[in-house]
């Protein structure tokens, strides 16, 4: 297989783990309000992607690839709200930990990331084509 | 100069069309007689090549409209079956017209 082909191969791998990463970004913007239910269960837990780097044997390239979608185990944040069903004996409810702006921010990253490996598929795309037409 | 380019020309399609058909199948009797034979069959790898691409790049798609595949990997199949085709349909191209110009060299 040509390089410019490989190059291509290696640049979508590195917008599958991307596009991975801004499903769980959305998961916790979208989980940011999500409460317990109950005094003594907790909120939604914030997740963390990790990346990791795979050969593929079949043609000798280093590929990206999820490793794990783990979680953050930073304290949850309590929140005074003694009318929610899941306040404790002060009033107090435990809340994800989750902030905006950090999602907001590994979005921001992960769609630039993304940009850059459709931008690698684009160029070699057109440095092969331009050289095939080389021939005519 | 000019002698030296073409037979330059002539040794890389060689080279192309034993990488295509395997070493040997083809042989330097064939080379010397006349590529015809090997260009056949050159064509026909490049055409086979390109079928293969396009068929998975087709199978890929109807995936992605029933929402089984990545699109990521359309986009890959597609581009890889054009460039194969584009790269076939090429080299099919300058072969020919060079036969053509010989064909109608003056004798």
């Amino acid at each position: 297989m040509d390089d410019l082909n490989k190059a291509s191969l290696v640049a979508v791998s590195g917008m599958k783990a991307q596009s991975e990463r801004i499903r769980v970004v959305s998961e916790n913007i979208a989980n940011a309000d999500s409460l317990p239910s109950s005094p003594d269960s907790l909120p939604y837990r914030r997740k963390v992607v990790t990346f990791r780097n795979v050969l593929d044997k079949a043609n000798g390239n280093s590929l990206v690839q999820v490793k794990k979608v783990d979680v953050d185990r930073s304290d949850f944040p309590k929140k005074y709200d003694p009318q929610h069903p899941a306040a404790d004996s002060n009033g107090y409810v435990m809340s994800p930990n989750i902030n905006p702006l950090i999602e907001l921010m590994d979005m921001r990253e992960a769609q630039r990331s993304y940009e850059a490996n459709l931008n690698v598929v684009g160029v070699s795309k057109t440095m092969l084509s331009h050289t095939v037409d080389m021939l005519k | 100069m000019a002698i030296n380019s073409i037979t330059d020309a002539i040794a890389a399609y060689n080279t192309a069309a034993k990488s295509v058909t395997g070493a040997g199948s083809g042989g330097d009797a064939a080379a010397t007689e006349g590529a015809g034979p090997d260009f056949a069959s050159m064509l026909k790898e490049g055409v086979n090549a390109a079928i293969d691409a396009s068929k998975k790049s087709e199978e890929l798609s109807k995936q992605a409209i029933t929402g089984k595949a990545d699109v990521r990997d359309v986009v890959a199949a597609v581009n890889n079956a054009e460039m194969t085709l584009q790269t076939v349909v090429a080299v099919r191209d300058k072969v020919i017209s060079a036969y053509n110009d010989i064909l109608r060299m003056p004798i």
